[in-house]
């Protein structure tokens, strides 16, 4: 197994029953790099992180962590990865240093050294002076910042975070983005999972779209929009039609109609609305914007609710 | 891993320190709550029933029921903390969850749980031996090797209800412990009356039951009538335990598994 990738899984199958929850994907992450999933709810991203970080057990297909075979040596993984699960696990009967401190003691990590960690771990994360709080009495913020300080009490090689700024405010998104961005710097690989499409293109440097337990596309954000987009794309509100031939067809790399919306994606929406204003096509309504993600991800798992 | 081994792991008394870190904040009111119950079922069979008959050769109400509640105590204890603290654990507030992320086996989990319940089953029952020895109901110092009986009445009870609590959809469903299996093996497990005069079927049935087996090593220890009976007794608590140890760890695995 090749020691430049921190994950490689192929044909990774997982089945509930006689639910297919993930069906047969394949991808690799390199170390050091920040690897997102991105997908709507029910897409089998949990489920996939919840196989990387060995806390289920694969149905078929391959899967090594950081170059160990995740079935075989789940232990040892664990020991080695950090990990954010969706739901915060943190022990309300305990207080915030002995949420850290027991969890440490799992690790093997000495008692002094656990207290010099956590005591700098809730520095870095903004928590100091909570040390004694329970956790009830933490903001939803604060309960996240607190996981995270707990995956990171063992120093570990990657960091696995599912949903990490789900459910949070503004600042307190913007507080975590910036910690993994830190993290990243240090050579840490991060691997996330999100629905978020800001969060997404900010943080990783290469993403996977899933839906409905396959992996769509895969690279990195720029790639994406070059590939499932464009540069920008003109949406015309209105049924107004716009020829598909001459100047116009050519300057349109890709069209999508949602509604009545059309979606115009080329390489520079001035020259696109010069042509069109040539033409005796003056679009009263209409946004020009740059494409996103968020069209990537449109474009590939369709704009219609799946549910 | 096999249960055995798992008592000699490192993450196994991690498990149990955990337990005992969140029973600090609260242990005044769970030793008050697992002590005065008793108590007063003690007091009240002992002085006031006792005040109008007598077991005949089994001596007064009170010397009776004494070594009885003593078992009782340690199963109580095991009982409701194993059931309704381990579904809690398990479902609601992500005590478990957070183990297995860490390098935390399912087995090791329910050896700490054992460890902690044998603990506990064995504190309140020192302070319960203690009780009685102050009315003057302890007459060997033979009493003392009560405690460790009742750390294996601890963990033996801690099986059947951690299993419970590992399988059961709704904390609810507990009750159903509680009141078929866990109620009627104290009623008639010799904590209250001699068994003798129960129908041989009845007796039978008592026999097969952990509580019965507690409660006369207990009683031999504390009246000083220990032999090697009382050494068989133990025996049976041990393969017991033996046997019925596989259970929450399978309920566990598959819990925290798949």
């Amino acid at each position: 197994m090749s020691l430049a990738f921190a994950v490689t899984a192929s044909e990774l199958t997982k089945r509930y029953g006689s639910i297919e929850a993930v069906r047969g994907i394949d991808f690799s992450i390199r170390r050091q790099e920040c690897f997102g999933f991105l997908g709507v709810n029910g897409a089998g991203k949990t489920t996939t992180m919840k196989m990387v970080y060995c806390r289920i057990g694969k149905t078929s297909g391959r899967l090594h962590v950081l170059g160990l075979d995740a079935s075989a040596h789940a232990g040892e993984i664990k020991r080695r990865i950090g990990v954010v699960a969706q739901q915060n696990a943190l022990d309300p009967e305990l207080t915030v240093m002995e949420n850290l401190l027991t969890y440490a003691a799992f690790f093997d990590i000495a008692r002094v050294a656990a207290r010099t960690r956590s005591d700098s771990l809730l520095r870095r994360l903004s928590l100091e002076g909570k040390q004694d709080a329970r956790i009830k009495d933490l903001s939803g913020g604060m309960q996240r910042r607190l996981v995270i300080a707990k995956a990171l009490l063992n120093d570990p090689e990657m960091l696995v975070l599912d949903e990490p700024t789900t459910g949070l405010d503004p600042q307190a998104r913007l507080m975590v983005w910036e910690m993994l961005s830190a993290l990243r710097a240090q050579g840490l690989t991060l691997v996330l999972t999100t629905h978020d499409m800001d969060e997404a293109a900010r943080l990783c440097d290469r993403l996977a779209i899933m839906d409905e337990g396959r992996i769509f596309a895969e690279g990195s954000p720029r790639e994406l929009i070059s590939i499932y987009a464009a540069r920008d794309v003109l949406e015309l509100a209105g049924g107004d039609e716009v020829p598909g031939d001459g100047d116009i067809g050519a300057l349109i790399v890709r069209r999508e109609r949602h509604g009545s919306t059309a979606y115009l994606y080329n390489d520079d929406n001035r020259t696109l609305l010069r042509a069109l204003a040539a033409r005796g096509i003056d679009p009263a309504r209409h946004v020009a914007r740059p494409a996103t993600l968020e069209d990537v991800f449109l474009n590939i798992t369709g704009r219609d609710l799946a549910e | 891993m096999n249960p055995a081994e798992a008592f000699f792991r490192k993450n196994s008394w991690r498990v149990c320190r955990r337990n005992l870190l969140a029973w600090q904040k609260y242990a005044w009111s769970s030793v008050t709550i697992n002590i005065i119950e008793p108590l007063v079922y003690f007091l009240a069979f002992g002085y006031g029933l006792g005040a109008y008959f007598t077991y005949g050769v089994h001596g007064s109400l009170l010397q009776y029921i004494g070594p009885g509640m003593l078992g009782l105590t340690a199963v109580n204890s095991a009982t409701f903390d194993a059931a309704w603290g381990g579904y809690e654990r398990l479902t609601n507030n992500g005590v478990y969850e957070s183990m297995v992320t860490a390098p935390v086996a399912p087995e090791e989990i329910a050896a700490g749980e054992y460890i902690w319940q044998a603990f506990r089953a064995t504190l309140y029952g020192a302070i319960f031996l203690g009780v009685i020895a102050s009315l003057g109901l302890v007459h060997s110092w033979l009493a003392l090797l009560c405690l460790p009986v009742l750390a294996l009445t601890g963990v033996l009870f801690a099986i059947p209800a951690l299993y419970m609590a590992f399988i059961v959809k709704t904390p609810e469903h507990l009750f159903y412990y509680f009141a078929l299996i866990a109620t009627p093996m104290v009623m008639f497990g010799g904590v209250f009356f001699p068994l003798d005069k129960l129908p041989r079927w009845a007796f039978d049935i008592a026999w097969c039951t952990p509580l019965y087996h507690a409660v006369n090593a207990c009683r031999a220890l504390v009246t000083g009538s220990a032999t090697w009976t009382t050494l068989a007794e133990v025996g049976w608590l041990v393969a017991a335990i033996a046997v019925l140890v596989w259970l929450p760890h399978a309920a566990l695995r598959r819990r925290l598994g798949n």
